[in-house]
């Protein structure tokens, strides 16, 4: 993440509808959204803004598959190869014995390999500063971004004027 | 989602609250100076913590002969408690994930402060297994490490050990979707703070922005978590049972064990979760979010639980009879009949027929009767618990082994004192972050606050979302 | 399209699917034993599967409609017509009981005298298993539901007619509904241990009913997949959309996954603790009939678990009929490895009645046809049953429109979407 300083222009809406449609719009009209920021997840947003689909839950499943295999194969090379007890009376090799705690590693494994690819993909983690636009968008604001650093004038209009033609409450610059 | 919502359905947020004013209302008292009750409450829960580190403190320094475990009750209060502990922890990552996953939008008033609830449950749950050991501090022997004995490894085929990986892992997915879910929360409160503050919920916010990609990556982290969860949750309190199942005593060894002991969980987790915020909302002024329309829904799936549960008793006794294995009987008329009638009592009272009383709407909708009934089925559940567990264990084979258990002032104080370690956690909890999810909570507005759904809707809402989402 | 007309050639194919049902019941018939076994066992099989189907279809909608659910409504009418297939399964059931009064079919061994007499854990359980309890458990509880899924089908239908915005039949749907929960769970234990769980009279399990029970919701689901999507290849249920059709495929995908849940714990807990009396029951099958233990497993588990583990595969209808038709036949072989070894056992051990053999003793079974994999007989008279299945359903939904005009969830589940 690039952290020279840039010059941001963002407006702020009341409504995620009418944050929807402004967005709508942009794309309509080929203006490059630097990002949006919302108090909450709205639904359809991604869609709008053609972002990619996350591929979180595909390295859940291989940090899942590696916990199951971690697992299995552990548990089997300790009572078949390195020191097989017999407990019970079964055999050494005794798989049903086996499943519930390789579940529970596979689950394990899933959930903290995707939180922590979560937090590192999004670049966050405990102390990261993140230089926020405005204290209002985490409470009932929705803003659209537009990074303006090489823009010169005409663009700075045209995005004024969009902003205002979509129904934003303030708009802004503020350089991070 | 849908966002066509049908008339039929109550408003899950009322007071009509626009965005400012739900950030307001759930974020406020972390920021204020704690109330009268919160400082009376928090020192009565202190006050518990320090027995509980007074009795666990003078339970290793005289040693398991402080209780009165004997032969051939060799599980007494201490598994009773760890079992009890767990079943409530399950309701939090019920109504997270399992919710989540049916779209339930009810979940977002309550599924903050549960899943909180899960996890203090868990700790409390996590202390016994330890200081049940006797030398607690060899406790990491439960762990598979390499080691210089041999390298000597645990029995992964116990039961015993399967509940260590479980107990674990549970605790750690859960604190994981827990904490992932305060983030975007925390940012809030760190918006609204200066100095210091800001830095602390900086610090735990992670600098999350609000950003769309990174909500879309929370979304689906959120919906794979829900989908780990729940099988999760099931297996942990499986796993319990299977303590018990894998065994040959009768009354223990009963194929039933694990989805009855979920259900039981289930059961006295969200009797739990009704106890604590029928408290929370009155003394937060969050009536508006935890509504009747959650209350009822949380009543309803006691009633639902209960049942099941009451099905299985049922299931047991019949097969206790048609098996002909006279042990078995024996198990059970020992329970109905023996020196610990009471408890079998007290739990089918607790368990099968007090829950009845939620067929009433008006029931599922009293305050006050919630309120009871939340505790009656706790009760319920411990005797559940000490029913199978002191109960079979004191007439099983020989009967000359038989023999009778009543719990020391050391054992009673451990217990009380958990509760102390619950509350005191809790209490916390409530200080530091929203109680209520302020991010989910605005996401439902616009399909369920009473202004726009229920009797008192100003208007109809169909969001352009509906229109313009295609897949 | 939103009113169903059951084309003549629809009807035609039925009636030769029933067709082939009875030749192959007939031939089974004639080829068998002398007990019949074969034939017999193969009735209970189908009878009791689809009589399953019939009931968890009316168990799901009243859960449903319990639970505020709304997304299903357009495609409700589906599962008011499964549920009233409990009418031809009570008729179905009478077959057997009439079989059993009068001796013609041996699947119980506590239905046979002179087992009784000598067995004392036949005798015990006497009280429980007898022709009576068996006559009268299956018709009055078998009524019950049949009264329930009347009620509610009236009432949905009244709505249709009669409702209103203040959504009386709903509100009394609700009170049907939720009554039916707790009363169908009950009883659908006991018919179950009395169907199923006694053709193994010497065994027990106290998570057979609830194990039986997720088998048929996983069949019911697959069953009505691949309904749904036939209706929609026809050209009715417009209103359903991949959406409908994603959130049942999740049903299909978990419960698979509960189902082996019960299934291993079942498994695992008789395994662990090594009882004699216990193990006896998969001792048999996976020593006698590896193919059909191992096979349930591996169809009924491991194929939804990867094919319905990602998010677009439910959503492709290609894979949905896929899957749902081998899990569906997955569960018939599931309740085929329940009933068929039990039945066998008895049935040697009727024909040997003069003979002294040590019970328990299992003698190694040569294979056969129909008992240890199901053969081209037992394909036919399921055939013939599925046909009976949807011949009675179509019949059914001819008689409602498809589009349940005043049900209060009817705009919610038109604009579903997941």
């Amino acid at each position: 993440m690039a952290k020279a300083n840039k010059e941001v222009l963002y407006g702020l809406y009341d409504d995620e509808e009418v944050l929807l449609e402004a967005v709508h719009k942009a794309q309509e009209e080929h203006l490059e959204i630097m990002d949006v920021f919302t108090p909450f997840p709205v639904h359809g947003l991604d869609h709008a803004l053609h972002l990619s689909e996350s591929r979180l839950h595909i390295a859940g499943f291989i940090f899942g598959a590696i916990g199951t295999l971690t697992a299995f194969l552990f548990m089997t090379w300790v009572f078949t190869r390195d020191w097989p007890i017999i407990f019970g009376g079964k055999p050494y090799f005794s798989a049903p014995a086996f499943i519930p705690i390789t579940f529970e590693l596979t689950v394990l494994f899933s959930a903290i390999g995707m939180v922590v690819s979560f937090y590192t993909v999004c670049g966050m983690s405990p102390g990261t500063v993140n230089p926020t636009l405005d204290d209002r968008i985490t409470d009932n604001k929705f803003c659209i971004a537009f990074d303006t650093t090489n823009a010169d004038a005409t663009i700075s209009d045209q995005l004024r004027a969009f902003f205002s033609s979509t129904g934003a409450s303030e708009v802004n610059v503020k350089t991070i | 989602m849908s966002a066509v919502v049908s008339p039929i359905r109550d408003p899950l947020i009322e007071g009509g609250k626009t965005y400012g004013q739900i950030t307001e209302d759930i974020c406020s008292p972390t920021e204020r100076v704690p109330s009268l009750a919160w400082t009376v409450a928090f020192i009565i829960a202190v006050l518990g913590l320090g027995l509980y580190v007074f009795t666990v403190v003078w339970t290793i320094f005289y040693g398991i002969g402080s209780w009165n475990l004997n032969r051939t009750i060799g599980w007494g209060w201490d598994i009773t408690n760890f079992v009890w502990w767990i079943g409530i922890g399950h309701a939090g990552t019920l109504i997270s994930a399992i919710l989540l996953l049916f779209r339930q939008k009810w979940r977002t008033g309550v599924n903050r402060a549960a899943e909180a609830m899960t996890i203090f449950a868990v700790v409390c749950a996590g202390q016994f297994p330890l200081i049940h050991m006797g030398r607690l501090w060899l406790g990491f022997f439960i762990f598979p490490y390499p080691n210089t004995r041999g390298p000597l490894w645990v029995n992964f085929n116990s039961p015993l050990l399967w509940d260590v990986f479980a107990i674990s892992t549970y605790f750690t997915v859960s604190l994981l979707f827990w904490y992932t879910g305060l983030v975007p929360d925390f940012a809030t409160l760190r918006d609204r703070s200066k100095g210091i503050r800001r830095k602390l919920y900086n610090t735990v916010s992670f600098g999350w922005t609000g950003a769309a990609k990174h909500w879309q990556r929370f979304e689906s982290l959120s919906l794979v978590l829900a989908g780990l969860s729940t099988p999760l949750v099931l297996s942990v309190h499986t796993i319990v049972s299977f303590d018990f199942a894998t065994s040959v005593i009768p009354g223990w060894h009963t194929t039933i064990f694990p989805p009855y002991f979920v259900a039981g969980a289930i059961f006295s987790g969200f009797a739990m979760v009704l106890t604590l915020m029928l408290i929370t909302r009155k003394v937060l002024k969050l009536e508006q979010y935890i509504t009747l329309a959650h209350i009822e829904s949380m009543n309803k799936v006691i009633l639902v639980t209960g049942t099941i549960v009451g099905v299985a008793y049922l299931t047991e006794l019949f097969i206790a009879w048609y098996s002909g294995y006279l042990y078995e009987q024996y198990a059970f008329y020992n329970r109905v009949l023996g020196p610990y009638w009471w408890s079998y009592v007290g739990m089918m009272a607790c368990n099968v027929l007090s829950p009845q009383i939620f067929w009433v709407k008006k029931f599922r909708r009293s305050i006050t009767i919630t309120f009871v009934m939340s505790i009656f089925v706790n009760i319920g559940m411990w005797f559940e618990r000490f029913v199978i567990i002191a109960t079979t264990l004191a007439r099983d084979y020989i009967p000359s082994s038989w023999s009778y258990y009543t719990p020391t002032w050391v054992e009673i104080g451990i217990f009380i004192g958990t509760l102390g370690l619950f509350f005191t956690l809790y209490l916390i909890f409530t200080r530091v972050a929203p109680v209520v999810a302020v991010a989910e909570v605005k996401s439902i507005l616009k399909t369920a606050g009473d202004q726009y759904v229920g009797p008192n809707a100003k208007h109809q809402h169909e969001t352009e979302t509906a229109k313009t989402a295609s897949h | 399209m939103n009113q169903f007309k059951f084309a003549a050639s629809h009807k035609a194919v039925t009636y030769g699917m029933m067709g082939l049902g009875v030749l192959c019941l007939l031939i089974t018939f004639l080829i068998d034993d002398e007990l019949h076994t074969r034939f017999w066992s193969n009735y209970l099989h189908n009878t009791v599967f689809f009589t399953g189907v019939a009931f968890i279809s009316l168990f799901i909608m009243s859960a449903f409609i319990t639970a505020w659910a709304g997304w299903y409504v357009t495609m409700k009418r589906v599962w008011e017509a499964y549920a009233l297939f409990l009418i031809p399964g009570l008729a179905l059931m009478l077959v057997l009981i009439i079989g059993l009064w009068g001796g013609f079919h041996h699947l119980y061994h506590w239905a046979d005298a002179e087992a009784v007499a000598t067995d004392k854990i036949l005798q015990h359980k006497s009280a429980f298993l007898n022709k009576g309890w068996y006559t009268f458990g299956t018709l009055i509880i078998m009524g019950v539901w049949i009264f329930f899924a009347m009620k509610l089908r009236q009432l949905s239908l009244d709505e249709d007619q009669y409702g209103t915005t203040e959504y009386k039949y709903h509100h009394k749907m609700r009170i049907w509904a939720a009554a039916f929960l707790p009363l169908g769970g009950f009883t659908s234990a006991a018919l179950v241990w009395q169907w199923v769980m006694s053709v193994d009279a010497h065994w027990y399990s106290t998570l057979y009913a609830w194990y039986t029970g997720a088998s048929w919701f996983v069949s019911a689901m697959a069953l009505t997949i691949l309904t749904v999507i036939f209706l929609k290849f026809m050209g009715y249920l417009e209103a359903i959309t991949e959406e409908h059709l994603h959130d049942m495929g999740k049903y299909l995908f978990a419960f698979s996954i509960f189902w082996t849940y019960l299934w291993f714990s079942q498994y695992m807990l008789i395994w662990y603790a090594n009882v004699g009396e216990e193990t006896v029951y998969f001792q048999t099958r996976q020593r006698e009939y590896p193919v059909l233990f191992y096979g349930n497993l591996i169809i009924n588990f491991l194929v939804p678990f990867f094919v319905l583990m990602r998010n677009d595969t439910k959503r492709k209808y290609g894979t949905l009929v896929f899957v749902s038709a081998v899990v569906l036949i997955g569960h018939w072989l599931d309740f085929f490895q329940m009933i068929k070894p039990g039945v066998l056992h008895t049935a040697h051990e009727v024909m040997a009645h003069g003979h002294d053999h040590a019970h328990g003793e299992e003698a190694h079974h040569a294979f056969m046809m129909g008992f240890h994999f199901p053969g081209l007989l037992e394909i036919g008279t399921m055939i013939g049953f599925l046909g009976l299945f949807i011949y009675f359903v179509f019949s059914r939904l001819e008689k409602a429109s498809f589009e349940p005009k005043n049900d209060p969830y009817l705009a919610e589940s038109l604009q579903h979407h997941v």
